[in-house]
């Protein structure tokens, strides 16, 4: 049976925003079309590097996100170029676009230009502040999203600076994207029930900014709580937050009493302690207070033990532990390897290298993923 | 009120704090009937929370679970329907409101859906078209390793690697203590598999069995190149605060004043020459920071450099002076920044409807704005079993007696004294929240 977007065409001018959602589109079936300029999408220029591999093909994060799409190079200060890409957007069904308000406007190649020949046409335009507003003209990046989402203040040790969460992942960016694609799935929808496309108007700002709600301010009015960074531990009851182990870090959240009545148990057992079984602890306040030994006792534990002994016995026992995971420990987890998470890709120079599955696993034959393109390997 | 997307689409809903909580609330936003099925007897842990400011109040004691901000965050415009699951009758009910429904959602364990008979295969006996969507935090497959453990909210950023990526290089993982991103993630890719399997169910006429396990969607949303990386060369990329691999100068530098940062990007060349337009001659002068290699290869020394000038500055009036000059830069905001922020506030980014608890509460909204299908918002989070009565009779065709007689047994429950109602602390706060709110949302 056909994929769900089978027969969608995608032209995408975006570049880390969006390439989430072209690489899901692409997955799902959609012929995706990413536009490159001359020198390659600035996806193409970032680190890691494939090592040996030729410029501009040797990145890793084009080598991923654009898995499934084809690559045009398109010169948008070349008349001649500007026309082809009007002419592959006047047939798409989507376009996707992070260029900024009024950028392809002014080229002549925006929205309103668009759907007036192609009314069909869902729009996503992804800006760093959104379409409209007194920030409409200002420029963002992963960082900059974060900071002004709330959640970036929030996040750190207070003898520190404050630190954007998940920095290298770029994960506002990606949330973004996934935003994108949800909104291209409405636009789809839409274009079904009321015969014409639209314009979706999607912000990195507020791709952050929902992810706030739990720090963030309907919640700050009804407490009056000034938020501040309190390092990886809560200070609403112990343990709670980030322990070390004999070879990394564990997290461990235990707030209800029968989470702790086995943490202590443990604890009682392996390092002979007999004072963390008093059940003046098992009140979760009690242990807030005097969150210095609870946390002292525990990691006494903790480190002794590696992190995926801690991460088993502890989830055997009831509680709620995880392994704080590397890029490293992760390639070795052995649920992901058992599950069969991990894929193959093609790369665009040749060879191959691992990547992780599909985000979701469906009964109906849903995802494919080819490698990526080399640049221009589909502008003719 | 204009016609939404998904005008006439039922969820049946069994969802815990957020992963899919906020997938159906999207849902709910367009348009969509989205039936929240919980119970008091074990209950959402945002019905656990409560506000801090009626915590000891033994009179309000009935508001408790409907008072969490939480609830109308994740819950707005839903419908709560009281049902006690682990009684047989109470499942019997939800299989007659299943049996309308075009999707499930849920963010349950696997084991416990089971458990209830509400895994794929029976559901779809009751409904064969059905759009089934789960969010185990490891899966469904009940042979994998970690199909028993536990997984809440806070343990998946450290999980899926996401902690070890947050904080200073050289120091132990800050980790991110106050949002849990992973189930935003997660939740996000459950709307889009809904909407997915809406319209495949209209072109093929089936439903679809979506399993989205966070701990592998997350990997496989922010790890792709780091994991290539590490397969290729055994490099293990970890946290570097709050720069860039990419380029020189990003970060949260000091500003003047307690704890003032601001947060800037020169992303390229063109915006590093902008901004030394505004910084002192010494950064321009030193050769070091002259090439976007060299900044990079000194970043050290080109952060503090950064600080030493950035200290001198107000936040808010130095990421204008950038911003106008092109720089990407913004204060590191707090919520009471946000609440000045003249852009977001009048974005519509919060909104505040009627609720059956407070007069009325406030939630976001959502960062995809459609320019023709908007979604709209109509009320606040429901209180616990505020609709049970409503839907039971008319989606699920009992009969009111039949209504009545499971409430009596604590089979099905009710809204606790819907006469008890009280205002946020928050009125004070209301002008600035809905600034170009010409009607009083009392009166709605």
């Amino acid at each position: 049976m056909a994929q769900p977007l089978a027969g969608t065409k995608v032209v995408d001018l975006s570049g880390l925003a969006g390439a989430y959602a072209t690489r899901m589109l692409a997955a799902l079936g959609a012929e995706v079309t990413k536009i490159e300029p001359p020198n390659g999408s600035p996806l193409r220029r970032m680190a890691p590097f494939i090592d040996g591999a030729p410029e501009p093909e040797s990145s890793l994060w084009w080598a991923y996100l654009a898995m499934g799409c084809r690559s045009v190079v398109v010169d948008l200060d070349d008349d001649g170029d500007r026309d082809r890409l009007a002419g592959l957007m006047a047939e798409a069904d989507i376009v996707i676009d992070d260029h900024g308000p009024d950028v392809l406007d002014d080229l002549g190649i925006g929205y309103e230009q668009t759907s007036a020949g192609n009314p069909g046409v869902v729009w996503v335009a992804i800006t760093p502040f959104g379409l409209t507003g007194p920030k409409r003209g200002w420029s963002s990046s992963n960082l900059v999203a974060w900071a002004a989402s709330g959640v970036l203040y929030t996040t750190g040790f207070d003898d520190q600076p404050p630190v954007v969460p998940g920095g290298p992942a770029q994960m506002g960016l990606h949330a973004t994207a996934l935003n994108a694609a949800v909104g291209v799935m409405l636009g789809l929808r839409g274009r079904r029930l009321i015969g014409r496309g639209q314009l979706v108007d999607l912000s990195l700002a507020e791709a952050c900014l929902a992810i706030a709600p739990e720090t963030g301010v309907p919640v700050f009015l009804d407490d009056k709580v000034h938020r501040v960074r309190a390092g990886n531990r809560r200070t609403l009851s112990r343990p709670f937050g980030i322990y070390p182990c004999s070879d990394g870090y564990v997290s461990i959240l235990v707030l209800m009493p029968r989470h702790w009545e086995a943490m202590a148990a443990w604890v009682h057992e392996v390092c002979d302690n007999e004072a963390i079984i008093d059940p003046v602890f098992a009140d979760m306040t009690v242990r807030g207070e005097t969150m210095e030994l609870v946390d002292s006792w525990v990691e006494e534990l903790t480190t002794s033990m590696t992190l995926l002994e801690f991460f088993t016995e502890g989830q055997r026992r009831g509680i709620p532990i995880t392994p704080v995971n590397t890029v490293a420990t992760l390639a070795v987890d052995p649920h992901l390897e058992a599950v069969g998470f991990w894929s193959e890709t093609e790369l665009p120079a040749g060879g191959s290298a691992r990547i992780p599955g599909p985000p979701f696993r469906t009964s109906a034959d849903w995802c494919h993923l080819e490698r990526a393109p080399r640049l221009g390997e589909h502008s003719a | 009120m204009q016609q939404r997307l998904l005008d006439g689409v039922k969820v049946f809903e069994l969802g815990i704090a957020i992963a899919s909580p906020n997938a159906g609330r999207l849902l709910a936003h367009h348009g969509a009937d989205v039936y929240k099925v919980e119970s008091p007897t074990s209950p959402d842990i945002v019905r656990l929370i409560g506000s801090s400011w009626l915590r000891d109040n033994e009179e309000l004691a009935p508001v408790a679970p409907d008072s969490s901000p939480y609830v109308s965050e994740m819950n707005a415009d839903k419908k709560s329907v009281g049902l006690d699951l682990k009684k047989p009758e109470a499942r019997a009910v939800a299989r007659r409101l299943l049996a309308e429904c075009d999707v499930f959602l849920s963010n349950m364990g696997a084991r416990a859906l089971a458990d209830l008979g509400l895994d794929y295969e029976s559901v779809r006996e009751l409904r064969s078209d059905i759009v089934y969507v789960q969010l185990p935090g490891f899966g469904s497959d009940e042979d994998a390793p970690y199909y028993p453990f536990v997984a809440w909210g806070p343990n998946q950023a450290p999980l899926v690697g996401i902690d070890d990526l947050t904080g200073h290089a050289d120091h132990e993982p800050a980790g991110i203590a106050t949002v849990a991103p992973p189930d935003y993630l997660s939740s996000l890719h459950a709307a889009f598999c809904v909407l997915t399997g809406l319209e495949e169910r209209e072109r093929t006429g089936e439903g679809v069995h979506v399993d989205i396990a966070q701990f592998e969607t997350t990997v496989s949303l922010l790890l792709g190149p780091y994991v290539m990386d590490n397969a290729l060369t055994g490099n293990v990329q970890s946290r570097i605060g709050n720069r860039s691999l990419w380029y020189a100068p990003e970060g949260v530098y000091p500003c003047a004043g307690e704890e003032r940062w601001i947060a800037i990007s020169a992303t390229d060349d063109a915006a590093w020459e902008a901004l030394l337009g505004l910084a002192p001659g010494s950064l321009g002068a030193d050769e070091r920071f002259a090439t976007a290699e060299g900044r990079l290869a000194n970043v050290e020394a080109l952060d503090e450099a950064m600080a030493a000038w950035t200290v001198g500055y107000a936040n808010t009036d130095l990421a204008a002076r950038l911003q106008a000059v092109g720089v990407a830069a913004h204060i590191v905001a707090t919520n009471e920044d946000i609440l000045q922020d003249e852009h977001v506030m009048n974005s519509g980014f919060y909104q505040a409807r009627p609720s059956s608890r407070f007069t009325r509460d406030v939630f976001c909204s959502y960062p995809i704005r459609l320019s023709e299908t908007p979604g709209s918002w109509e009320r606040a989070g429901p209180s616990t079993g505020e609709h049970t009565a409503e839907v039971l009779t008319e989606v699920a065709g009992l009969a009111a007696d039949e209504v009545d007689g499971l409430v009596a047994e604590g089979t099905a429950f009710t809204m606790d004294r819907p006469d008890l109602r009280v205002d946020r602390p928050y009125e004070e706060w209301l002008h600035v929240l809905l600034p170009n709110d010409a009607v009083d949302s009392r009166d709605l």
